[in-house]
């Protein structure tokens, strides 16, 4: 449903127009046209939209316009001096020396210093940094910026283009297949609480085979607010497998959008790793335009406190012969909340769909809550779709079993709760980055055991 | 070594031991026969530690200790082991991590240091290996996919492992065939020594013409009917449950007290 446009504005609404109104001559591509006609559009779009709140039913359980009352101001790239401690220090060291061609950017501004730019040219692939970009696209970027998987009915996306500053843009040339994954670090801030708007872009041209890393640090900022957008581009038999892994601190708000779109017989295995921030959103809008592809998005969420994390998901098969499949395992501690909404649409014709999604958390409390709400919508009679979801505490007898071998209650407790969450890891390819995520959710439990 | 007295066991509300005692010293293997619903199981449960199982009267002392306020790696690492009789799945852990987790843990509680992981797995090969246990089976998740004969033997290489003083086993020959039998009970048998005593639940003979009991102790409503040597059990053999209340399992009748 088409909603009327608003005529009363919250604080943080207003706040982000009159954002976008004082930053947009200084904003990168202010003289382009093409660039400022996006950023126009979309403003506008933000206008007829509003923030989202619990009576969209996509928001339902995160009522964005009730949860941010300040917005901060916009970052702009300071030159704060980042070495390899302090990347340590923000991504946890086994993500940080992850064997990967490393793109580091600090508050949005990619950092040569710091990244292997040369290394992923050599090797095939084409980058630029976002913010330069933006002044005088190429027309490459052109094609894609704005054009993969389009919407125009995301308040949170088209907030994103409005006053995107920064990122990198990639794109794989045709055949190739990298040796070890990119890695895009995303590390913001000290000091005061700010707002940075980010937009990375991946275009893996046909029969391209790359990973894709993208990681989110801070450097002890308070309070960040990031909106963060990757479109992801997967050419005719390209495959590409991503991963995010979040990490931004308990008081950061993290907005994610990936807009996925792959061609015929290609791949895209996703995978999200959240513990970090205060408040999570993950949405994913993946879409199958040519026939023969097939796609994974699984993740894990770790949460505690009054952390909330919500995973949205809208995988639309277009076209026949495809499939798709979903795996989201989350534990919840304290007054924890996890979200989970998982939508496959099915267009008319598009026969011989393979849909399966299932959600699944572990409640370590009695104040913990999941909600979970699986949608088909299905317009084809020829196809397979499923979906289930299950939560629940941890299996006493499986727990008693572990004790009476010797193993104390604290330290079985997290064995369980590893191999829980481990049954989801399972989907990631790179066993650097498995076992950077085992780690991770390690160091999340030996809190517990303290 | 083990010393249990007018055990009172409450489960669910309902009283299932009802005044047991009993004895086992260091190096001797009593088995522990009886009906369906006797209270076999839930003796095991106890000794082990299992929640909901509410004590509502006497003792059990182990090495001079009370067994009942220790927690149930405690007890394990006090020497107790159960031998379940449905051991668990647990899809995620590698059977592997478990064992290693599971040694470590006890022989710290114990004070030794901890294993290296080539003198761990040096260990588990040769303890594997007299089970009849494939190694690349310790590499699946634990119990998941097992056959019922593959769990049990898990179970015994467990009890090999962590090298306990006092062993239970829990209707260990319960759905395997008697070649499954014969290994599981060889098992069993390497492990008999003079400082270890075990205590071996079964509803048939059968596992007994494997592992001879010193002791056979026949359970019947909660508490020990009968006590006698191993020739008990093939009497029984003959003759059934009949004489112990088969036919009222749950009910709280006397007439097994004879």
């Amino acid at each position: 449903m088409e909603l009327p446009a608003q005529q009363f504005r919250t604080k943080a609404e207003q706040a982000y127009l009159d954002m976008f109104e004082g930053a947009r001559k200084a904003l990168p591509g202010a003289r382009d046209p093409f660039v400022s006609g996006l950023r126009s559009k979309a403003i506008e779009t933000y206008a007829r939209l509003g923030l989202p709140h619990r009576r969209i039913e996509a928001w339902k359980y995160t009522d964005l316009r009730a949860r941010l009352t300040d917005v901060h101001p916009l970052l702009s790239a300071v030159g704060v001096p980042v070495g390899e401690a302090d990347l340590a220090q923000a991504l946890a060291a086994a993500v940080a020396g992850l064997p990967s061609y490393r793109l580091v950017m600090v508050e949005g501004d990619l950092r040569a210093d710091l990244s292997d730019i040369s290394g992923l040219k050599a090797a095939g692939v084409e980058v630029v940094s976002l913010a330069q970009a933006l002044e005088k696209p190429p027309s490459w970027l052109k094609a894609v910026l704005g054009k993969v998987n389009p919407r125009d009915d995301d308040p949170v996306l088209a907030l994103n283009t409005a006053l995107m500053t920064g990122g990198a843009a990639l794109r794989v040339r045709e055949g190739v297949t990298l040796d070890k994954p990119i890695h895009l670090v995303q590390l913001d801030g000290t000091g005061e609480p700010a707002s940075t708007v980010t937009r990375n872009v991946v275009v893996a041209q046909p029969g391209s085979s790359i990973t894709v890393a993208e990681s989110f640090g801070s450097l002890g900022i308070r309070g960040l607010q990031r909106n963060a957008v990757t479109e992801l581009l997967v050419g005719d038999k390209a495959a590409i497998r991503h991963v995010k892994i979040e990490r931004e601190g308990d008081d950061a708000l993290h907005l994610s959008t990936w807009l996925v779109e792959l061609g015929a017989d290609a791949r895209y295995d996703a995978f999200q790793f959240s513990i970090g921030a205060a408040v999570i959103r993950n949405q994913v809008y993946a879409r199958f335009a040519g026939e023969g592809s097939a796609l994974d998005i699984s993740g894990a969420f770790l949460m505690r406190g009054r952390q909330h994390c919500d995973t949205t998901l809208l995988v639309e098969h277009a076209v026949p012969r495809c499939t798709s499949r979903e795996l989201f395992k989350g534990v919840l501690d304290g007054e924890a909340r996890g979200v989970f909404q998982g939508k496959i649409i099915v267009s008319p014709g598009a026969q011989k769909t393979d849909g399966k999604q299932m959600a699944g958390a572990l409640l370590l409390s009695e104040t913990a809550e999941f909600d979970s709400k699986p949608e088909l919508e299905i317009f084809a009679d020829d196809v397979v779709c499923g979906h289930g979801s299950t939560s629940g505490q941890i299996d006493e007898d499986l727990l008693f079993y572990l004790e009476a071998r010797g193993i104390p209650e604290a330290q079985a407790r997290a064995l369980l709760i590893q191999a829980f969450v481990g049954e989801a890891f399972e989907r990631v390819e790179d066993e650097g980055l498995r076992n950077a995520f085992a780690a991770a959710s390690a160091e999340w439990l030996s809190v517990r055991l303290d | 070594m083990l010393e249990i007295k007018n055990l009172h066991v409450n489960v669910d509300g309902r009283e299932i031991l009802k005044g047991l005692d009993l004895t086992l010293p260091a190096g001797e293997v009593h088995a522990i026969m009886g009906p369906n619903g006797s209270g076999k199981s839930t003796l095991a449960y106890v000794l082990a530690g299992k929640q909901d199982y509410e004590v509502t009267a006497g003792s059990v002392t182990w090495k001079g200790e009370d067994l009942l306020a220790m927690a149930p790696s405690e007890r394990a690492a006090a020497g107790v082991f159960l031998a379940f009789q449905y051991p668990m799945e647990i899809p995620g852990v590698a059977t592997m991590t478990f064992l290693r987790t599971a040694v470590n843990a006890v022989r710290k509680a114990r004070g030794e240091p901890e294993l290296s992981t080539p003198d761990f797995l040096r260990l588990v090969r040769e303890k594997a290996k007299l089970l009849k246990i494939d190694p690349e089976m310790l590499k699946r998740p634990l119990n998941v996919g097992f056959s019922g004969g593959e769990k049990k033997r898990n179970e015994i290489l467990q009890m090999a492992l962590l090298e306990p003083a006092l062993c239970v086993l829990d209707e260990t020959d319960s759905g395997l065939d008697i070649d499954a039998v014969r290994i599981v009970a060889e098992g069993v048998n390497a492990l008999r020594s003079p400082d270890r005593a075990m205590l071996v639940i079964t509803h048939y003979q059968r596992l007994l013409d494997y592992i001879v009991p010193d002791r056979v102790h026949v359970l019947s409503d909660g508490r020990v009917a009968r006590s006698g040597g191993a020739e008990l059990a093939l009497e029984l053999e003959e003759s059934g449950y009949a004489e112990f209340g088969e036919a009222t399992r749950g009910e709280a009748k006397s007439g097994a007290a004879a």
